[in-house]
């Protein structure tokens, strides 16, 4: 049976993989970090089929009895501080784990494989925010990087690292550049899910109004379940690379608002939603595109799941989510 | 007067805002990104300023002390279970042992900066004097027998260190001090949870490990208390707290399960071996002669007064005494 070890299992990607694995018959481990952690049941109740082990992307001891104890034969690493306008509040952290932690995981994973670099198969989860201030429209695997956020900064810290190991030490080692994907499990920080929210509650007089930033900001966002289906398929290559995985198509902010409002049958939205500056970033990337096409020929990979639907799903989930509370 | 607090989301940080609060202090507290126990903390204690950070942290510690400005630094934050510390011993290390080391230096930095004093308080724990059993003092040797009584231990002494160049620095070597905040990790809790719920018909037996086991227990607002005694006391030292009773974990059951009026609690109990912790020492007792002494602190309230309360506060009000 194949075993796979997940970092970062309490975020929307860890558990939509995680139950990706256990559907195709692996074993899971997921890594959960600190004591009294309150998303362990969270995890436990939604992907109870997953085994989890406690351990820190900053503590390298850690990441090796994990190792140790699951004895995978892949391992995905989705842990991070993910949340870029954060990322400026919290630089340091983020460095810590965002960018730190791959190096630790790297090195556990390279210990723990002994004499045979490629024993264990290993992913990345890097991310389009490396892009940043965009050389190239739209960007692929040989754009120049350019991040605008300590996040992005850590994140290229990370893809770089992911690389060096797999061309110094001969580790099958993948890093997977995802652009936004989202689902009804992103956390409420995330733009989609706060406009979904906002809008379910609006729909149900919950709230009157939902503040936001810049509304012609523009973004390629797909569907988490297939982005760690991409995932998945890099490890099964015979030879470890780097991989783009989006949809190829840009909506603003304000389609997504006109797409959310919709759903409720609301079209003039303009009552309902405030700009704040306080929500615009320090410096907004510019028009972040994805070309996935190495991602559709070698893995034969596509995007199932279209925009429309996307946000139908997240704002039909915070619907019933309403309705449940009610109850 | 302002306070910075860290661990303001746990147990004693909660009751620690609100004291400060309550006596008119500005009061600072350091949270991580997304702590679910903020919302908690905000309803009980609204005027609490919050800053982000991390004991692991530094230049996240260095910001905080800084918008803060505190005139008194309470040290809360850190590794809670002794369990969790043989699972993590280095992050154990870095966050309770470096993490009061970051702190108290960025305390030191500010006095030295603004040339006002700044005090600052360790919680300490009874884990460091590990094993001996018995009745421990301050002057009682240290010896922590897991990672986190040693982490406890280092911050312990490196209090004693900055006071020796001139920090107000006091740690509290505080024994076992519970309320109904205490999560249901704790051994009290679980008592009190599951008595609540058999009282309720809604489960039948209490599972437990070592009854034997004799521990000082307090509420945990007098610790909290002591703390702010110490803060403000003419002199810094190291205080043990502690009620200076021993009661098993059996005298709790039991006392558990009269609150809620079952004579026989005794039959309601069953030992499972595996809940056993090894080394686990017989007797814990504190003497607390020199905080009652030097800071005219006491105990207020019984130890059946204080079963007493957490299983009130696990039970439907129809259900209280």
């Amino acid at each position: 049976m194949t075993r796979a070890l997940i970092t970062g299992i309490t975020g929307q990607d860890g558990l939509y993989l995680a139950e990706l694995l256990l559907a195709k018959g692996y074993e899971v481990f997921g890594l959960v970090r600190g004591q009294n952690n309150p998303k362990y049941e969270l995890v436990r109740k939604q992907v109870p089929g997953v085994q989890l082990l406690t351990g820190d992307l900053t503590d390298l001891s850690s990441l090796m009895r994990a190792l140790d104890t699951s004895t995978p034969h892949e391992v995905y690493n989705l842990g991070a501080i993910s949340f870029v306008a954060y990322s400026w509040e919290n630089a340091h952290v983020t460095t810590e784990v965002t960018a730190k932690g791959v190096l630790n995981i790297l090195e556990a994973t390279r210990l723990f494989c002994g004499s045979d670099p490629g024993a264990v198969r290993f992913y990345q989860a890097s991310s389009s925010e490396m892009f940043g201030k965009v050389q190239q429209v739209p960007q692929s695997e040989s754009t120049l990087l350019w991040p605008r956020s300590p996040y992005g900064v850590a994140k290229v810290f990370g893809h770089y690292m992911t690389i060096n190991y797999r061309e110094s030490y001969g580790m099958h080692a993948s890093s997977g550049i995802l652009f936004n994907h989202e689902s009804p499990r992103r956390g409420p920080e995330f733009v989609t899910r706060k406009v979904s929210m906002a809008v379910a509650r609006i729909a149900r007089g919950l709230q009157e109004t939902v503040s936001m930033g810049n509304l012609d900001a523009r973004r390629d966002w797909g569907f988490a379940g297939d982005y760690v289906d991409a995932m998945q398929r890099m490890l099964q290559q015979p030879v470890a690379d780097d991989y783009v995985v989006s949809t190829g198509e840009t909506h603003s902010i304000r389609e997504l608002l006109d797409v959310a409002f919709a759903r409720v049958g609301i079209d003039d939205w303009s009552k309902h939603v405030e700009l704040d500056k306080r929500f615009l970033r320090p410096a907004e990337v510019d028009l972040l595109i994805g070309d996935a096409s190495k991602a559709r020929s070698v893995l034969g990979w596509e995007p199932t799941v279209s925009f429309e639907q996307l946000v139908h799903m997240m704002v039909d989930a915070d619907l019933a989510d309403v309705e449940a509370a009610r109850s | 007067m302002r306070a910075l607090v860290t661990g303001i989301t746990g147990q004693d940080g909660g009751y620690l805002a609100e004291r400060l609060a309550s006596d008119g202090y500005d009061v600072h507290g350091l949270v991580h990104d997304g702590d679910p126990n903020v919302e908690d903390l905000r309803s009980r204690c609204p005027t609490v300023t919050l800053h982000t950070g991390d004991l692991q942290d530094g230049p996240s510690l260095a910001v905080a002390v800084g918008a803060a400005d505190p005139d008194e630094i309470y040290n809360l934050a850190g590794i809670s279970s002794v369990a969790f510390s043989w699972q993590q011993p280095v992050l154990t290390a870095d966050i309770t042992a470096l993490g009061a080391a970051r702190l108290l230096d960025e305390a030191r930095l500010l006095q030295e900066r603004r040339g006002r004093e700044v005090r600052f308080v360790q919680a300490s724990s009874a884990e460091i004097f590990g094993n001996v059993g018995g009745v421990q003092d301050e002057s009682t040797p240290l010896a922590p027998t897991s990672p986190y009584g040693a982490a406890k231990a280092y911050a312990h002494q490196l209090c004693g260190l900055y006071r020796s160049v001139g920090v107000f620095a006091s740690s509290m070597v505080l024994f076992n001090h519970e309320s109904p905040r205490r999560p249901p990790t704790f051994v009290t809790r679980k008592i009190t949870q599951t008595v609540a719920l058999i009282a309720q018909g809604q489960a039948s037996e209490l599972v437990l490990g070592n009854l034997d086991a004799r521990r000082d227990w307090g509420w945990a607002p007098d610790y909290v208390d002591a703390m702010v005694l110490a803060a403000r006391a003419p002199q810094p030292a190291d205080f043990v707290v502690a009620t200076g009773e021993a009661h098993s974990v059996r005298e709790f059951a039991l006392a558990a399960f009269a609150r809620v009026g079952i004579a026989d609690g005794e039959g309601r109990i069953r030992v499972d071996p595996s809940l056993v912790r090894p080394g686990d020492p017989p007797v814990l007792v504190g003497d607390a002669a020199r905080a009652r002494s030097v800071l005219g602190w006491a105990p207020t309230v019984s130890f059946e007064e204080l079963v007493g309360r957490m299983v009130d506060a696990d039970l439907p009000i129809e259900h209280r005494q």
